[in-house]
């Protein structure tokens, strides 16, 4: 077969265009992808859409298909993984009851998938705070899972740069301007980051809708 | 005759040097001095803040008054301890002299131990240079690649293989020298740059005649000011061989910045954390340009290797040629620099430094954070790239710890997992979440199995910092399992 023209995906041979996940999730097969988002490039933070390729594992967002000759999406040290790294970001958050934006609910329905418990009610955060500054949305902290969508979208489609994800470490928040609130910031209350949250963290304001 | 001149840095790559300059002048930064900067530098106030708080050199509070304590490892091994009013730093890289103060100072001739062809005293000729200017570019490169050199920055990369990549691509390339040592317990860049830097700015010259950079940039670290004032003592008087003068940019501290895609970051203003790889820096790395990343000892390899071309190869083993400078610190008698070939046994080295301060040696931390523990039974193995055990031992950057009767190697460890936990950039959730759960799960009563949190950590983080971070828990957990119980 020739190399880079198509790839052998969980045994069946089909073309190899765009990354890794673009061609399992055109396939039909389902692996979490909680950081890639259709409107911008690959970040790779999110670790969740592992997979083997060549016997490594890799994140699929971030290989070219053409790179690569056969991707197992479901071995058994690929799924334990992704479970892992789903733990952790399970742990993350507060389980909240706030409806979030258009893509709200693909943590939850992630987690739900692969079986991943929510954290317990009481545990411990080190992101808390509630930003109600903006007319249009809100954002939860505690619902946060650091994965870089919304600053993707704030600074590299929008190119407003009005949020940053400052700190390091555990400490790392997403955060507008130098530690200012949204309404403080030169956020022009695009909505990009709403759109782009796959989590409750940034929600629209319920009261402000048509 | 046309002087060559460097393709001016865009502007944001200013931000870290109006940081340095707002951060010593006010003792801090505010928000409001951190978006005067940002305004400056024509960067948004998000973007430098979020690069500005990344750094753990800058303070973002006034500074608690107080002399300062290194709290590194090596000082703590030999009794380092925080008196009332003290400020503990992290380890200031004079391991050498532990326990060190927390203040950075030149680093003293008397810690050259053992001295090789990079050690030895800088001679006053540009023999290498000649020799290299003597030549076709292409027959420099042919050189460079023929000779085996590989990174010396920990992976072990070939040196003339890179080179040729960057130089494929057809466009203005930038080199970048990364001097951002920033691994506890290794100090041989600012031993290079402060007591050889004849032999750096020799290499130096060489790499740019080889690769004719349009931009040259020196990445020095935050805190090494001897070795930067070292730099900038020397090369005014440089341009028989340098085309023009590099620019010098001091960091701003953290580790994760020994990852290249990182220091480019930190270069372009950004915020320093990993790039998805590929693209790879040869390909598309400082604002796009194909980019050559060397250590300051792969650059001042090269001064040797064009100076005695046949003494090069075969002084180190098959796989890599020349030596190694390695910085040994801890619970030994004679701390310091050691350059030795590389294919050299554990043990010689050790033998070499004098032994144990105490009783018996009974551990050596290899690679430092991203490396693991060896007990006496594996000395044998000799430094190498890649691995010296499966359980995380690496040659890497050379930073060799050592323990003695006195030391207790389960609190090592368990600095060396705080150590990850906190240099930890934040990018990505295995290594954010997973390293500090490590540290905690270590210090828990009851640990319960530790393996599948390191295999995640190890096989998912993003970067080289997580992907390493298991190394010393890892080989503690095997060599010494009863520490744990």
């Amino acid at each position: 077969m020739t190399s880079g023209s198509t790839l052998t995906l969980d045994g069946v041979v089909v073309p190899a265009a765009g990354s890794v996940l673009d061609v399992v999730l055109a396939a039909g097969v389902e692996l979490p992808h909680l950081c890639k988002d259709d409107n911008l490039p690959a970040i790779g933070a999110c670790r969740t859409c592992l997979v083997e390729a060549d016997g490594r594992i890799v994140a699929a967002c971030s290989v070219a298909a053409s790179s690569v000759r056969e991707v197992v999406s479901g071995s058994e040290r690929a799924v334990r993984l992704r479970r892992g790294v789903l733990e952790l970001t399970a742990a993350m958050v507060t389980p909240g009851d706030t409806s979030g934006g258009p893509l709200g609910v693909t943590f939850r329905d992630t987690l739900a998938r692969a079986g991943v418990a929510d954290s317990p009610p009481d545990a411990p955060q080190p992101r808390s705070h509630l930003d109600a500054s903006n007319s249009f949305f809100t954002f939860r902290e505690d619902d946060c899972i650091l994965c870089g969508r919304c600053v993707s979208a704030c600074q590299a489609l929008q190119h407003i740069s009005a949020i940053g994800m400052a700190g390091r470490g555990r400490a790392t928040r997403v955060t507008p301007g130098a530690d200012e609130t949204f309404r403080q910031s030169v956020c022009t209350s695009c909505g990009s980051c709403v759109a782009a949250c796959p989590t409750t963290a940034l929600s629209p304001r319920m009261e402000v809708r048509p | 005759m046309s002087v060559p001149t460097a393709t001016a840095l865009p502007v944001r790559s200013g931000l870290l040097a109006g940081l340095h300059a707002r951060n010593s002048a006010d003792g801090w930064l505010s928000r409001d001095a951190v978006s005067e900067v940002a305004r400056a530098c024509r960067i948004p106030v998000a973007e430098a803040w979020e690069a500005a708080t990344s750094y753990p050199q800058f303070a973002f509070a006034p500074p608690i008054p107080g002399p300062q304590i290194c709290m590194g490892l090596s000082c703590v091994l030999n009794g380092a301890a925080l008196p009332d009013g003290a400020v503990a730093t992290g380890c200031q890289f004079r391991c050498f002299d532990a326990p060190a103060p927390g203040a950075d100072a030149a680093f003293p001739e008397a810690a050259i131990r053992v001295a090789g062809p990079l050690l030895e005293a800088d001679s006053d000729d540009w023999r290498g240079f000649e020799q290299a200017s003597a030549m076709s570019r292409d027959e420099a490169l042919a050189a460079v690649v023929g000779s085996g050199l590989r990174g010396r920055g920990g992976a072990y990369f070939p040196v003339g293989r890179k080179w040729e990549s960057a130089l494929a691509e057809q466009r203005p390339i930038a080199l970048v020298v990364n001097a951002e040592e920033g691994e506890p317990g290794v100090f041989k860049d600012r031993a290079l740059l402060g007591r050889r830097p004849r032999r750096f700015i020799e290499g130096l010259a060489i790499a740019m005649r080889v690769l004719a950079p349009a931009l040259t940039v020196v990445f020095v670290n935050g805190e090494a000011r001897a070795a930067r004032e070292s730099l900038e003592v020397i090369l005014p008087g440089c341009d028989a061989v340098l085309p023009y003068s590099p620019t010098v940019i001091s960091g701003g501290g953290g580790y994760v910045l020994g990852e290249e895609t990182t220091l480019l970051n930190a270069i372009e203003g950004r915020k320093p954390a990993p790039r998805l790889r590929p693209p790879y820096p040869v390909e598309s790395g400082l604002f796009g340009m194909p980019t050559v990343v060397n250590n300051v000892e792969t650059i001042a390899n090269l001064s040797v290797l064009f100076r005695n071309p046949e003494a090069f190869r075969p002084s180190g083993t098959d796989a890599v040629s020349g030596t190694k400078l390695l910085s040994l610190s801890g619970r030994i008698r004679r701390p310091g620099l050691y350059e030795v070939p590389l294919g050299t046994p554990l043990s010689d080295v050790l033998n070499m430094a004098g032994g144990p301060i105490v009783g018996d040696i009974t551990a050596a931390l290899v690679g430092g954070p991203s490396g693991g523990f060896l007990p006496p039974t594996e000395f044998g193995e000799v430094l190498r790239p890649g691995l010296m055990h499966p359980t995380g031992a690496v040659t890497g950057s050379g930073g060799i710890v050592v323990l003695d009767s006195s030391s207790d190697i389960r609190m090592a460890a368990l600095a060396m997992a705080a150590y990850n936990a906190e240099e930890s950039c934040g990018k990505c959730t295995p290594c954010r979440e997973g390293s500090p759960r490590l540290h905690a799960l270590l210090t828990a009563r009851s640990p319960g199995p530790l393996e599948p949190l390191l295999e995640v950590l190890g096989a998912a983080s993003l970067c080289g910092l997580g992907q390493m971070a298991p190394g010393p828990v890892r080989s503690a957990l095997f060599f010494w399992p009863e520490l744990f119980s």
